[in-house]
C-alpha cells in the first residue's frame, strides 16, 4: 500500500528520470526570454539532426494538410511556430514521462500528455483573450510542463485513489494536493519542482510547476504567467481532460481576477478554441486520443 | 451488442436492445439523456457550452456542442426511431455539470450549462425526472438501451445509478 516518500527517495526518483537533451534545454532557456529571436531558435534546431528530422516529419504530416512538402527547417519552424517546436523537443526527450500511465491516479497511458497539451493551449488562449501582458508562447510551454511531478509520485500513490477521494469529501477545504501530501509526503507540485531544478529549467517555468495550484504564492514577477497556467489547468479539467482521480478536485485561486481579466463569455470562447486547437495538434505531437468532455 | 461512444458535442440514439450509449469524463459538460418508453429508444447528447451565439459556424457543424442547439438536434435524431418530434412522453435525465470553486461565478460553466439545458427543455414542456449535477468531480456515463439503466462512474467512488 501507500508509503511516505523521504527526501532522499525523491532525489533518487528525480535522478532516475532522463535528462533533457541539450537542444531541448537550450530551447526552453531561449524561448522563455522575452526578446529572443526566431533565428536563434532555427539555429538551435538546425544543429540537432534528430530534432530537425522530427520537425520536418510533423510539418509534412497529414494533420497540417500542406499541398507542397516543406523541406527547409526555417520554413517548417515559421509555419509551425516556436511553441510547437518546443513541444516536439520536450516531448522527444521526456516523452516517456508524459506518456506514462498514472496508475496512482487511475489515469490511462497518454492522459497526462493530453491534459498537458490542453492546459498549454488553454493557458495560451487565456493570455491572448484576456490581453495579459506576458508571452503567450511561454504560457504554452509552461502549460506543457506544469504537471510533470505527477509522473514522479504516481507509482507511490498506487491504490490510494479511494482514500484520497474520501479525505477530500470528508474534510472541508481539503483538495487533492493535501491528499497527496498526506498520503506520500509530497504533492505533485513539490516533486515537479525538484525535477525542474535538476533539469535547470528557467525560473519562470520552475515557479509555474511549483505554484500552479496556488499562484498567489508565486514571485510577483511571474505571477501572471502562473495564473494563466492555473486557469488553463482548470479549463483542461472542466473540458473533461484531467488525469483521473484528481480531476476538478483542486481549489481555484480566487485572486486570479487581479491578474487576468476574463468574463464568462470569454471563458466560453476559450473553451471552444481549446477543443478546436486540440483536435489539430493532438495527432501531430505525441499520443492519440479518446474523446472526453 | 454495440457501443455508441459520444465525444464532446456528439449526440446519438439507439433502439437496439444490446447497445450501450456512453460518454467519458464529463467535467463541466452536461449529458442529456432521453428515454422513450414507447419506442424503447435511448438518446444522449454531450453538451459543452450553454449558448451557440459565440460561434454560429460551430453550432451548424456540431449542434450538440451548445445547449440551445443540442436539444433540437437530439429530438430530430430520435424521430428516426419513431419518437415524437417534440419529445412527448420521453423521460429526461441529466448528469455532469461539475464546477470548480469560484466565488465570482465566472468559472461556473457546469451550472450555466445545466440552467441553459433546463430552459430549453422547458420550452418543449419537458423536465428532468432525475439529475446528478454539480460537485467537483468528473463523471463517465453508460446507458444500457435494453434496461434504460444509467450507470455513472468516477475514479475513487463506487459506481452509482441514476
Amino acid at each position: 500500500m501507500v508509503k511516505q516518500i523521504s527526501q532522499e527517495e525523491l532525489q533518487k526518483i528525480v535522478k532516475s528520470v532522463p535528462m533533457l537533451s541539450p537542444s531541448a534545454s537550450k530551447l526552453l532557456q531561449l524561448t522563455s526570454q522575452a526578446d529572443h529571436d526566431l533565428v536563434d531558435v532555427v539555429n538551435l534546431v538546425r544543429n540537432d539532426a534528430n530534432l530537425t528530422a522530427r520537425v520536418l516529419k510533423i510539418v509534412n504530416s497529414a494533420a497540417f494538410g500542406l499541398i507542397n512538402t516543406i523541406t527547409s527547417i526555417d520554413r517548417a519552424i515559421s509555419y509551425l511556430g516556436e511553441r510547437i517546436i518546443v513541444g516536439i523537443a520536450v516531448g522527444d526527450c521526456a516523452g516517456k514521462l508524459f506518456e506514462k500511465e498514472l496508475s496512482g491516479y487511475e489515469s490511462a497511458r497518454g492522459d497526462l500528455w493530453k491534459h498537458d497539451l490542453r492546459t498549454a493551449i488553454a493557458a495560451r488562449e487565456v493570455v491572448t483573450q484576456s490581453g495579459a501582458d506576458i508571452s503567450s508562447e511561454l504560457a504554452f510551454t509552461a502549460g506543457l510542463l506544469h504537471d510533470i511531478g505527477k509522473s514522479l509520485i504516481s507509482d507511490y500513490l498506487q491504490g490510494s485513489v479511494t482514500d484520497a477521494v474520501e479525505m477530500i469529501t470528508a474534510e472541508e477545504g481539503f483538495d487533492y494536493l493535501d491528499a497527496e501530501e498526506k498520503l506520500v509526503g509530497f504533492d505533485h507540485t513539490r516533486a515537479g519542482y525538484e525535477l525542474a531544478k535538476a533539469w535547470q529549467l528557467p525560473n519562470e517555468l520552475a515557479e509555474v510547476i511549483l505554484h500552479h495550484h496556488e499562484p498567489s504564492n508565486a514571485s510577483e514577477e511571474y505571477r501572471t504567467l502562473v495564473y494563466a497556467v492555473h486557469l488553463g489547468d482548470n479549463i483542461a479539467m472542466m473540458g473533461g481532460f484531467g488525469t483521473g482521480s484528481d480531476s476538478m478536485r483542486y481549489k481555484l485561486d480566487q485572486q486570479y481576477t487581479d491578474y487576468i481579466r476574463i468574463g464568462s463569455k470569454t471563458l466560453a470562447t476559450i473553451m471552444l478554441n481549446v477543443d478546436i486547437e486540440f483536435e489539430k495538434l493532438k495527432g501531430s505531437l505525441t499520443g492519440s486520443g479518446e474523446e472526453n468532455g | 451488442m454495440g457501443k455508441i461512444v459520444l465525444g464532446v458535442g456528439d449526440y446519438g440514439a439507439s433502439n437496439s436492445p444490446g447497445d450501450e450509449v456512453k460518454t467519458f469524463a464529463l467535467g463541466s459538460c452536461v449529458s442529456v439523456i432521453f428515454l422513450d418508453p414507447k419506442t424503447r429508444t435511448v438518446g444522449m447528447v454531450h453538451v459543452a457550452l450553454p449558448d451557440s451565439s459565440i460561434n454560429k459556424a460551430k453550432a451548424t457543424e456540431k449542434p450538440g456542442y451548445f445547449a440551445d442547439t443540442a436539444i433540437p438536434a437530439l429530438l430530430t435524431q430520435m424521430t428516426k426511431f419513431g419518437c415524437d418530434k417534440r419529445g412527448k412522453g420521453m423521460v429526461v435525465k441529466l448528469c455532469g455539470g461539475a464546477n470548480v470553486m469560484d466565488t465570482n461565478d465566472t468559472f461556473q460553466i457546469g451550472k450555466r450549462n445545466a440552467l441553459a439545458i433546463k430552459k430549453i427543455l422547458w420550452s418543449y414542456g419537458m423536465g428532468a425526472v432525475a439529475e446528478d449535477l454539480g460537485g467537483n468531480y468528473s463523471r463517465t456515463v453508460v446507458v444500457s438501451v435494453s434496461a434504460g439503466q444509467i450507470t455513472l462512474s468516477s475514479p475513487g467512488k463506487p459506481n452509482w445509478q441514476l
